[in-house]
């Protein structure tokens, strides 16, 4: 009788992948851009007497958190395409998750945009003083971070319905979720910084 | 007996003491242009707080976890050695062995 025999991992082979090692860097150093924006916000938010300023209008919050909703709730169908790309299922079911990622990244943004006109309509713009500067360099950061990633996440979608991962091959599914994760993570510190403080 | 190493320190830290106060204000704006609660200086101080503390806690997160992954590696390695030693059958004729599933 014929024996399966799995071949063990080589000695030498690092525990932490060089791509996995070079987005941790990437994400720590926009992390510290983020950090110098939120300092930043700090600066103008504590030492304001009113925030926002009596004549500026408010920042919709109802809507927001629905958005934000849709933004975390996008993380799930990317985990879910991670582990069924691990387990070895078929491609068109990974491609359909990260299909729907992308388009809830896309929903996410297109609500942040009609908000945004909203708010220029009512007199809220990068000229209007500390309060809209700040509000719209700091979340317009991130927005472009988004807009980033939904591309990357959109070509990975394609390669992954052309059949280009495999089980054991898969590390721009993996590095495509690992920014998507911080950029949701990113979103869960400055929703409640910007909205509700 | 006097410390002879010791001396010099000792007289550095009695003549800077009485300066303590001077050098606490950094620099000759920010010690007479803000009031003693200025939201303004609260404000930057709690900023320069936040900036201090964002690189440590960052790569100090990053390095504890890279010191995490690579120690679990290393067990793990150590572990595929003595399971081997005890369980490890003889290998057909031909195969190289490895592990038998």
């Amino acid at each position: 009788m014929r024996r399966h025999v799995v071949p063990l991992p080589p000695a030498d082979a690092p525990p932490v992948s060089n791509t996995r090692l070079a987005m941790i860097v990437l994400i720590t150093g926009e992390s510290m851009l983020f950090a110098g924006l939120i300092g930043m916000y700090l600066v103008f938010r504590l030492s304001a007497r009113t925030w926002p300023p009596p004549d500026q209008p408010r920042l919709p919050l109802g809507l927001t958190a629905l958005n934000s909703a849709v933004l975390l709730a996008s993380a799930f169908p990317l985990t879910r395409a991670l582990g069924a790309m691990r387990r070895g299922e078929a491609a068109d079911g990974v491609a359909r998750r990260v299909e729907l990622t992308a388009l809830l990244g896309t929903v996410f943004l297109a609500i942040q945009g009609a908000e945004w006109a909203r708010l220029v309509r009512h007199g809220l713009t990068l000229g209007s003083g500390t309060y809209g500067g700040s509000f719209y360099v700091l979340i317009g950061c991130h927005a472009l971070h988004v807009l980033a990633a939904v591309t990357w996440l959109a070509v990975v979608a394609v390669l992954a319905r052309r059949g280009a991962f495999t089980r054991v091959r898969h590390a721009a599914l993996e590095m495509c979720a690992l920014y998507w994760y911080f950029v949701c993570g990113l979103w869960a510190v400055l929703f409640p910084l910007v909205y509700l403080y | 007996m006097i410390d002879m190493k010791r001396t010099p320190f000792m007289f550095a830290l009695v003549a800077a003491w009485p300066a303590a106060r001077s050098f606490a204000q950094s620099c000759a704006m920010c010690g007479s242009s803000f009031g003693p609660d200025d939201p303004v200086q609260r404000a930057f101080s709690w900023s320069i707080l936040f900036l201090m503390a964002a690189p440590y806690t960052l790569f100090g997160a990053v390095a504890g976890w890279l010191f995490y992954v690579h120690r679990r590696a290393a067990g793990r390695r150590r572990a595929a050695v003595v399971e081997l030693a005890w369980g490890r059958r003889k290998a057909p004729a031909g195969e190289t062995g490895g592990q038998l599933t």
